[in-house]
């Protein structure tokens, strides 16, 4: 069993994406690393070696130095089974992949959306859209959770933001699930890695190349018109560039959110008493969210690579080296969070990394605490009951910790008002 | 005590005006401004708590 193997340096496993599809985060193997080895030279098959960073402190240290530590060209350790190299050119230019000063620039086109103010006005639509689901799943007693509620919202809304009409939205859900999912076989359609990426990316940027034709003839006020009307230094945004941001929005708006809600569900599940206090307090909704959020971590880590040779942690990092930072061994982090290993909703402070810190910190962080914040609060008035009915399936993938699906048995309430 | 909102990295997440709000405001524009051009020590903990907090990490604070 490998659960009951000693960990080491020389045998643990924090990246291969077969580890994440069959055993969840590796917290154990993050919790060794973080006492033992919180800078670790990592080297695995079929990708290039990085220094694994583990804590807290050190991963806001990194994201607080954006010219020193970029995130161009190495945006993520992705392994990839087949051994076959990277592409020489990146498929996509976005806001992962840029660095200072591009990546303000690009930004600051849609960031007055997505800040508290700028989201707040979504309410009653995600309201409305939760409410909607639930209402569709009501009769059944047995649902796949993913299929049926937590991929439904964040498509919607995102698909409502970006403009897209209601019978196209099933292709972005295709899209992502191809973009994210792209090692996972569920996903890949018969196709390898690269088709099944590139299959995906080509079809999303043909459709926005004829949303955003028909946004320039005629603007609206979605955020689709907003990028393909805005002006870099007096010119329109190049068309690459362009493609690429809704390839950002699209894919980044659906899979994180998804998976905190199913996860976070899950841990519910698995904490009845947690649930039980919120029920008997609908006040700690807010901080309920931020201890989902923590404690999902949806995304498991970006890189960044040194431009200049440097120190962190005492481990000296030479110019060109890549460093991975996983955020869910930060949100985990004894040093921070007393208690680290325990879900609990009242928890204050919690200054989680979930959604970055610093220049990239997450775009849409206050959409999603919003989304959350409804699809919870609406699961607290309407699920009178709930228990798993099977195992869950995770994706293969060590970037996105992602559910699959969750059979689930409940009891769902019609709408009191 | 010197505060400083670098406002190219500033995009309003309100973390400074919930920690500290005598001394930070979020206005329309999605900014964060100053409430007290030098605030006095017995606010240093929250402001530094904003500073820490800031998503953007876009607050100094001087001595």
């Amino acid at each position: 069993m490998a659960a009951a193997q000693e960990l080491s340096l020389d045998n643990l496993d924090i990246i291969g994406p077969r580890h994440y599809e069959d055993n969840g985060y590796p917290h154990r193997e993050w919790a060794y690393l973080r006492k033992h080895k919180p800078i670790f030279w990592c080297e695995y098959p079929h990708t290039d070696p990085f220094w694994a960073i583990t804590k807290h402190a050190d991963i806001i240290q990194i994201s607080k130095q954006p010219n020193l530590f970029h995130n161009f060209p190495r945006l993520l350790v992705m392994p990839l089974e087949s051994g076959m190299p990277p592409a020489e050119e990146p498929p996509f230019r976005h806001l992962l992949n840029m660095d200072p000063p591009d990546h303000g620039e690009y930004r600051s086109i849609v960031s007055s959306n997505f800040t508290p103010r700028g989201v707040s006005h979504l309410r009653a639509e995600i309201e409305d859209i939760m409410g909607k689901v639930l209402d569709d799943a009501m009769g059944r007693e047995n649902l796949d959770f993913v299929i049926d509620i937590s991929s439904k919202v964040p498509l919607d809304v995102i698909a409502a933001l970006l403009g897209v009409p209601q019978k196209d939205r099933e292709l972005l859900f295709q899209w992502t699930n191809a973009v994210i999912g792209v090692l996972d076989p569920e996903f890949q359609a018969g196709g390898d890695v690269d088709s099944t990426f590139d299959r995906a990316r080509l079809g999303l940027f043909q459709y926005f190349i004829n949303l955003t034709e028909e946004r320039i003839k005629q603007p609206t006020n979605d955020i689709t018109s907003i990028v393909a009307n805005a002006k870099m230094n007096g010119a329109p945004m190049p068309q690459f560039e362009m493609l690429s941001y809704f390839l950002l929005l699209v894919v980044a708006g659906n899979e994180t959110t998804r998976n905190a809600t199913t996860g976070g569900l899950l841990a519910f599940i698995e904490n009845p008493g947690e649930w039980d206090k919120l029920k008997k307090n609908p006040g700690l909704l807010k901080s309920a969210v931020e201890e989902i959020v923590r404690w999902t971590s949806p995304v498991i880590q970006f890189a960044r690579t040194a431009t200049a040779d440097t120190e962190v942690h005492g481990q000296k990092i030479k110019k060109g080296e890549s460093v991975c930072l996983f955020y869910p061994s930060a949100n985990r982090d004894e040093d921070v969070f007393d208690e680290p290993n325990r879900f609990n909703i009242s928890r204050d402070p919690n200054p989680h990394l979930a959604f970055g810190i610093g220049e990239h910190f997450c775009l849409g962080a206050h959409l999603a605490r919003l989304e959350l914040e409804v699809i919870f609060g609406q699961l607290l008035k309407r699920l009178e009951h709930v228990e798993q009915a099977g195992p869950i399936a995770r994706l293969r993938s060590s970037f996105v910790g992602g559910i699959k699906h969750m059979p689930i048995k409940c009891k769902i309430a019609p709408a009191s008002d | 005590m010197k505060v400083v909102i670098d406002l190219k990295l500033c995009e309003g997440n309100m973390r400074c005006q919930e920690a500290a709000p005598e001394v930070f405001e979020v206005r329309e524009d999605d900014h964060s401004h100053l409430l007290l051009e030098n605030p006095p020590e017995r606010l240093r903990e929250q402001i530094e708590r904003a500073a820490r907090l800031c998503p953007r990490q876009a607050i100094t604070v001087g001595k």
